[in-house]
């Protein structure tokens, strides 16, 4: 089943083209990395799906549906069944950790239990802790709690590893791969580590000048000679 | 939904000592304070202290409240990014107007009330039931006319910086030509100039008129409420073409 299907996206900020005729598709249950050198215009796309950002030609389907065309209240129907991790986030900053949680799960109508989420991403000792007085990665951890505060049918992640200590970026890529088998949720997401992708990406995505340079199944690309996804990159995309 | 959003936003506005100062601890001390120097002096139109200052003074919580923990906190929840992110939820959008409206609507009369209260115990403010119904609609609607205003203003920036200087500026400026510090007939002419294009200064005088049973229909009163509509249109079109820009 197809959860999302772009056709000749295009957009531009001014005078700048970021994106200039994209092509891509997201099959459901599908684990996808968009990879590209900085400014190459991934979070741009990502937030085009996410229904953040308006396009200017090209086609966005989201559930079937073209983003565009979509009255308010069809947006926040999507919205519900789409989890998101910003780059970067904020949020209330004078909230506690479990006071964000339990606002974001009012928003998303949820049935997850706060506490579950708590354990899972070891926020325990920093519930009661003001947003704006984290570290840098713990903020990414509550941001990352609050995407699967809901059981989104997508997750759609930009840089979600970025920040994040060894271990909690294994415990982050096993919550992602566990909700992926356990919900058949499809998982879009950027990085710049590339052996990430490799190790969990059903399918890479490249930006290079605007377009998808190469969308490929991981699989296929290594296949074709490259040592590493590590190696596909340096070798495809110049400085 | 909207109970637990206004919840939160009531929440968020009680952990910002910026907001509490500039809101329900500034304008409420400043009115004991002044009443404790002037509080025998008359006023225009017979009024005593009292009868001038506390419909003033609850105006100016009114105000602070809109400019800051309504305008200000808007500007600040864009350019941080926290509104881009609850923008992707799928709370809807009128949901979170309505509560902030809701909120300042709630901290404003729990400024009138805090004010009303001091008056009573500290100047012997009585308590009339038609007079009370009458200024506390009047006030609804003066509360109506800001929050229209500041959304139209806040709406123009784009930078914490410098809604952060505007505020306390607009503020300041606000609070001495609306004759909430000193009679303006009692300042420098060019402070009076000012006042006449104040729009809080005309609610003001408004609002002292009908507190005590004077309002009149004159050319005055005309000319102000005139004057506040006026900016209150100007203000609906001013946001309505901010957002046909936005989309
Ligand atoms: N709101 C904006 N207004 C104007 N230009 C923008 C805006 N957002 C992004 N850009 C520009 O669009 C281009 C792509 O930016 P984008 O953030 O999508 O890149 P990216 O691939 O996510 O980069 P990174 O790896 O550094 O996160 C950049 O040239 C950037 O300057
Ligand atoms: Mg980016």
């Amino acid at each position: 089943m197809e959860i999302v299907h772009v056709k000749q996206l295009k957009k531009s900020y001014g005078t700048n083209k970021v994106l200039r005729g994209i092509d891509f598709t997201a099959q459901a249950g599908e684990i996808i990395g968009v990879i590209g050198k900085n400014g190459a215009g991934k979070s741009t796309f990502l937030e085009i799906l996410m229904t953040l950002k308006t396009y200017d030609e090209g086609n966005v389907f989201v559930f079937d549906k073209e983003v565009r065309s979509l009255s308010t209240h069809q947006l926040e129907g999507i919205r519900k069944q789409i989890s998101v991790v910003l780059q970067p986030t904020q949020f209330y900053k004078s909230l506690k950790v479990v006071e964000l949680l339990k606002l974001f799960k009012a928003y998303y109508k949820s049935s997850v239990n706060i506490e579950k989420i708590i354990a899972d991403f070891k926020l325990e000792p920093y519930r009661k802790t003001y947003f704006n007085k984290l570290s840098g990665g713990w903020k990414q951890i509550v941001s990352l709690a609050i995407a699967f505060l809901s059981e989104p049918k997508m997750l759609i992640l930009d840089e979600p590893t970025t920040g994040l200590d060894p271990h909690m970026r294994n415990i982050l890529w096993a919550y992602i791969t566990k909700y992926n088998k356990r919900t058949g949720g499809t998982v879009i997401l950027t990085t710049h580590n590339m052996d990430e992708v490799e190790l969990y990406c059903d399918k890479v995505m490249l930006l290079n000048d605007g377009v998808g340079e190469t969308f490929d199944t991981t699989k296929r690309i290594l296949d074709s000679g490259y040592k590493s996804i590590h190696d596909f990159y340096l070798s495809k995309v110049s400085m | 939904m909207l109970v637990n959003q206004l919840k939160y936003d009531l929440l968020l506005f009680s952990r910002e000592l910026f907001y509490l100062i500039f809101t329900i601890i500034v304008p409420p001390a400043t009115y004991l304070f002044m009443g404790t120097l002037y509080g025998d002096f008359t006023y225009a139109g017979g009024l005593n202290y009292a009868e001038t200052y506390t419909p003033s003074f609850i105006l100016l919580i009114t105000f602070g409240v809109v400019f800051f923990a309504f305008g200000f906190d808007q500007v600040m929840n864009r350019t941080i990014g926290v509104e881009k992110r609850i923008s992707i939820t799928p709370v809807p959008k009128k949901t979170l107007l309505l509560s902030n409206i809701l909120k300042s609507i709630i901290i404003t009369s729990f400024g009138y009330f805090l004010v009303f209260f001091i008056g009573m115990i500290v100047h012997d403010l009585s308590f009339v039931p038609l007079n009370f119904v009458a200024s506390f609609g009047f006030f609804m609607l003066l509360n109506a006319a800001l929050l229209i205003i500041s959304s139209a203003i806040y709406s123009l920036f784009t930078s914490v910086n410098a809604a952060l200087v505007f505020s306390i500026v607009i503020f300041q400026i606000g609070m001495i030509s609306g004759g909430f510090a000193m009679p303006v007939d009692m300042m420098p002419a060019f402070v009076q100039t000012i006042a006449d294009f104040n729009p809080l200064y005309h609610m003001n005088q408004l609002f002292i008129a009908v507190w005590n049973g004077q309002f009149i229909v004159d050319n005055q009163s005309l000319l102000s409420i005139g004057y506040i509509l006026g900016c209150v249109t100007i203000s609906l079109l001013l946001l309505r073409f901010v957002y046909k820009v936005k989309k």
